[in-house]
């Protein structure tokens, strides 16, 4: 899952890199309002955490602009500003989480991954496709009451393809959600990805859409039981 | 209007001035109609009795009556009826000192003793008379023309009714018209203070009213200077907090999430040391933040100690620049010294070395490795200058102006400065009478801060 991170501060924004790598994001780093703005706009970011303080621009105008730009990329800020009315007003300006710096790290990431699942219109932790399970705060998949244990990419790019159920998404889009920036893809990296995937799983699990990308197909029924 | 104003309001006061003043004017008028009238009136009626009795005397010596001897003169019956101003005016006419001719209401005897001219007596009805006597060319006829001085005044007080009258129906008419032109025209004075009345206790904004009359512009405007004043005061209070809070816990929520990452890495040896590493980075970080936070206190808290030693301010430099040399070399950064001359200051030693040691600290902290770093101690007869040039990015008009607030850094510098450094320089100069500019660096390109200290006299330090 693809984070955008932008915190001015050196040691902090090397802790919560480092960090929400550890949980299985994948963390891209800016350390300015400006460049928040652009990389949010212009990249393909589950969610974003947003320090106010920044340079060039500050948090709560850099949300104000995506908002105004009807971006919809979940924003969690993360701040020192604990008033009262700075809450409300970041909370009234499109954010959708506010957090107190200090904070502790599975709690931030549990409330990027609740961010996530709410923005896909989920509700529950527990992603299901049919007999199919994900759980993401645990990293583990189930395929009909079996664990199956998958490597880290194979994890991101089902955990990808499930918030997306029944959507077809393009091969970009799953290389920009499986990499945060400095890492080299290699050219066939999604399908030999998806190639294992379907060897672990069911192969009929993923479906290719020729020219356009990949999906994973929701069950009609169970009829099949 | 159930209750009369209390004196204390400004209306009922500019009222009943208005209505004092215009009853004042109006009797002094009054009197003044009084006297002239009454001046007036005797001259007129003077004539005219004087007038009667030149008509009488001509009369006299053309037709007299002839009744010589006899002293008791009937009343001239058929005289013409004088309506009721008759009883007021009386006439005698004496021919060769006999009573010929007399007014119904005049005795026998003569009116007057004057028997020539104007005179004012009092006749056998007890009243005052105005009595005008003539006499003929040959001085045998005598006449006298009377009138009531009572009937003067009633004319007069007529004449005066005249003019206080319209007194008595226009003064309550004055007080309600008055009334409402005062209140008309404190209009403003009353929509500033219900605005005044209804505004939030925690409203700052300026107080706008429409028409603002120039009277009051002197009010409005320092009451919105008073608000805005207020308003920059809690502004830079909420900063204050807001700053403090992200200066205390951005160091604290680092070294957290930099421990946690540490605990969490596992077999990862390089991220782990690399956590910890930053860990203890932090922890300096907080360290000194927490010292620049002290000292800041302890300042504020001696705020009235006087200097009483005596600083060379050459040897501090000296002395401070050697103990951030090494740093200096640490970021290859070229640390040059110019402080020969002993420049002499009343100070205290400590305070001048943790200002001198912002001064060079914030020059090396916020310029790049490799940049260079000067300090130059001068003196003049009357003062010890201190000069700190850096060939670092130097600082906005805007930035230079938030310089010695609280918990301010120019925001995207990489260094974890407390934004406390110049706060601390401010206040310790200000304690010393010092002066500190900041402004480009015309040598380096950087910053340049100049410290200036009035000079100590040698006789004062002998004498100290």
């Amino acid at each position: 899952m693809r984070i955008l991170l932008a915190e001015d501060d050196t040691m902090l924004g090397d802790g919560l890199r480092a960090g929400l790598r550890q949980l299985g994001f994948q963390v891209d780093w800016v350390r300015d309002g400006q460049a928040a703005e652009r990389e949010i706009t212009n990249g393909d970011y589950q969610a974003a955490v947003l320090d106010l303080g920044l340079p060039l621009k500050d948090g709560l105008d850099v949300l104000q602009a995506l908002r105004s730009k009807k971006n919809n990329t979940p924003v969690l800020v993360l701040t020192a500003r604990d008033a009262v009315p700075d809450r409300i007003k970041g909370l009234d300006l499109g954010a959708d989480d506010y957090v107190l710096k200090p904070v502790d790290l599975c709690e931030l990431g549990a409330r990027l991954r609740s961010l996530v699942r709410r923005s896909h219109g989920q509700t529950q932790d527990l992603l299901t496709c049919g007999d199919l399970q994900l759980n993401p705060s645990a990293r583990q998949v189930a395929l009909g009451g079996q664990w199956v244990t998958l490597s880290t990419r194979e994890f991101d790019l089902l955990h990808v393809l499930m918030l997306a159920v029944g959507r077809v998404l393009s091969r970009e889009q799953l290389e920009q959600q499986l990499y945060s920036w400095g890492y080299e893809v290699e050219s066939n990296a999604v399908e030999v990805h998806i190639h294992h995937l379907r060897k672990k799983l069911r192969p009929e699990l993923i479906q290719t859409v020729r020219g356009v990308g990949y999906t994973l197909l929701q069950p009609k029924a169970e009829s099949g039981f | 209007m159930t209750r009369l104003p209390r004196l204390s309001s400004l209306q009922a006061r500019l009222l009943s001035l208005l209505v004092l003043l215009v009853t004042l004017v109006w009797l002094s008028a009054a009197v003044l109609t009084w006297f002239d009238t009454s001046d007036e009136l005797d001259e007129l009626l003077d004539g005219h009795l004087a007038q009667s009795a030149a008509l009488l005397v001509a009369q006299q010596g053309k037709n007299l009556p002839e009744r010589h001897g006899d002293d008791d003169a009937p009343p001239l019956e058929d005289a013409p009826s004088l309506h009721k101003y008759a009883p007021r005016v009386a006439f005698q006419v004496f021919h060769e000192g006999a009573l010929v001719l007399r007014s119904a209401n005049a005795g026998s005897t003569p009116m007057s003793h004057k028997v020539d001219g104007f005179s004012t007596v009092k006749l056998a009805d007890q009243k005052q008379w105005r009595v005008f006597g003539a006499q003929g060319r040959e001085t045998d006829v005598q006449v006298f023309v009377g009138e009531q001085v009572k009937s003067r005044d009633s004319i007069l007080w007529a004449v005066l009714k005249g003019v206080l009258m319209p007194l008595m129906y226009a003064l309550p008419l004055l007080a309600v018209v008055g009334w409402l032109a005062v209140r008309q025209g404190l209009a403003p004075l009353r929509h500033l203070s219900s605005a005044l009345a209804h505004r939030q206790p925690q409203a700052l904004e300026p107080v706008t009213l429409p028409d603002v009359p120039s009277e009051i512009q002197p009010v409005v405007q320092s009451l919105n200077a008073l608000f805005e004043r207020i308003a920059r005061m809690m502004a830079s209070e909420r900063r204050f907090t807001a700053d403090a809070a992200h200066e205390l816990r951005t160091p604290i929520a680092a070294i957290r999430m930099q421990a946690q990452v540490a605990l969490a890495a596992g077999e990862d040896t390089a991220t782990r040391e690399h956590a910890l590493a930053y860990t203890l980075a932090g922890c300096d970080r907080a360290t000194h933040l927490v010292e620049q936070l002290l000292t800041l206190s302890r300042l504020e808290a001696s705020s009235a100690n006087a200097p009483t030693g005596t600083v060379n301010v050459s040897a501090v430099t000296r002395r401070v620049a050697a103990d951030l040399a090494l740093a200096a070399l640490g970021r290859a950064q070229d640390l040059v010294l110019q402080a020969d001359a002993p420049c002499p200051i009343a100070a205290d030693d400590t305070l001048t070395s943790v200002l001198v040691r912002n001064l060079l600290d914030n020059a090396m902290r916020y310029s790049p490795p490799c940049a260079h770093v000067q300090a130059a101690v001068r003196c003049t007869d009357t003062q010890v200058v201190l000069q700190v040039d850096d060939s670092g990015p130097g600082l906005s008009e805007a930035d230079m102006t938030h310089l010695g607030e609280r918990f301010f850094r120019v925001l995207g510098t990489e260094q974890t400065g407390s934004g406390l450094g110049w706060s601390i320089v401010r206040r310790i100069a200000t304690a010393y009478q010092a002066q500190v500019t900041v402004q480009r660096s015309s040598q380096l390109g950087g910053l340049c801060v100049t410290v200036r200290w009035p000079r100590k006299r040698p006789a004062e330090t002998v004498s100290s």
